[in-house]
């Protein structure tokens, strides 16, 4: 059986938390910053994802916080999330050095 | 009323899509994180945003909450889906080879007048028309149902399974395999789906699934 890739959004939420523990609009802000502002979640498809990977035990509900009067609450990866998080970087890495060495591209940034 | 307080008022309403138990745990958390986004001097939600949520809402209400480590169960609610779909073939079957069991039945029985073929038709095959279209809102219905962890819901796809395993028999002796082959193969494969599912849908475990039927957010320690 061919074992299912982990979605982008997925995939830059979870790298976003490997960091540490983050609120709603952080993890937003940070998945922003590291696709260079490819990547713009909107609050829904957010907490539909963080739903789904708290349902598979990927992340966790780590505080809550009230910051002005509003509810903050943090999530934080699991060590199954930072588990599936490392087994999907592992595969991207291999799949992205091999595509790089068969455009001769080994050890260069393409621009 | 100012601009933010009319921009949060629009939030909440359109917020209301989602399914209470998700509104009471994370409509304050969501609403931050929506006013924080949110420009400078904005009144009202963007289209995007509303269709974003709206979206995301229905995904909430109408999406399986099974995780995927419990293999059996994602499998079970993948073959009610397929039932679905094959019962729905079932139906266009029934309705397009109408033609052909008219003929087989009047080949057989010299003398089958056109009256004898209405009572025939308004008797036995226009409720199977009606049955098939039943049939699959159950198999949705028990995908949803399922796929939310809902204890009741093995329960009924197995009585639901019964049910078609006694019409299947019912169908056999009635001598429906003389007449209509390709629907007696399709309710056969569909009854051999149904076993697939129950199987399956009864070796995952229930509990898992449960957890995560309405919200849950509580904070855990390590």
């Amino acid at each position: 059986m061919v074992k299912r890739t982990m979605q982008e959004a997925t995939f830059l939420i979870l790298t976003a938390l490997a960091a540490g523990s983050r609120h709603g609009y952080g993890i937003i802000a940070d998945v922003a910053r590291i696709s260079d502002g490819r990547v713009q979640l909107r609050a829904g498809t957010l907490y539909s994802a963080l739903d789904r990977l708290r349902i598979d035990g990927l992340v966790e509900v780590d505080r809550e916080e009230i910051v002005e009067s509003r509810l903050r609450r943090y999530y934080r990866l699991t060590p199954e999330g930072t588990r599936q998080l490392a087994a999907e970087a592992t595969r991207l890495q291999s799949d992205a050095a091999t595509a790089f060495a068969r455009l001769g591209l080994a050890g260069e940034t393409p621009r | 009323m100012t601009d933010t307080a009319n921009l949060e008022r629009s939030y909440r309403r359109w917020l209301r899509w989602y399914p209470t138990w998700f509104r009471r745990e994370h409509e304050a958390e969501i609403l931050g994180v929506l006013m924080a986004g949110a420009r400078e001097g904005q009144r009202r939600p963007e289209p995007m945003e509303c269709l974003d949520l709206v979206s995301s809402a229905l995904r909430m209400r109408l999406g399986s909450r099974v995780p995927r480590s419990e293999r059996s169960v994602c499998t079970a609610i993948k073959l009610m889906y397929l039932g679905a779909v094959v019962e729905l073939a079932t139906a266009i079957t029934i309705v397009a080879t109408l033609g052909d069991v008219r003929s087989s039945v009047i080949q057989r029985h010299a003398g089958y007048t056109e009256v004898q073929w209405h009572a025939e038709m308004v008797g036995t095959l226009e409720p199977l028309v009606v049955a098939a279209r039943i049939a699959v809102v159950l198999w949705l219905w028990m995908a949803w149902a399922n796929g939310r962890g809902h204890r009741w819901a093995r329960v009924v796809f197995a009585l639901f399974f019964g049910l078609n395993l006694y019409g299947l028999f019912n169908g056999l002796a009635k001598g429906s395999a003389v007449y209509a082959r390709t629907d007696l193969a399709m309710a056969i494969v569909l009854c051999l789906v149904q076993l697939a599912a129950v199987t399956l849908v009864f070796s995952g475990d229930v509990r898992k699934i449960a957890v995560f039927r309405s919200g849950v957010g509580r904070i855990s320690s390590r």
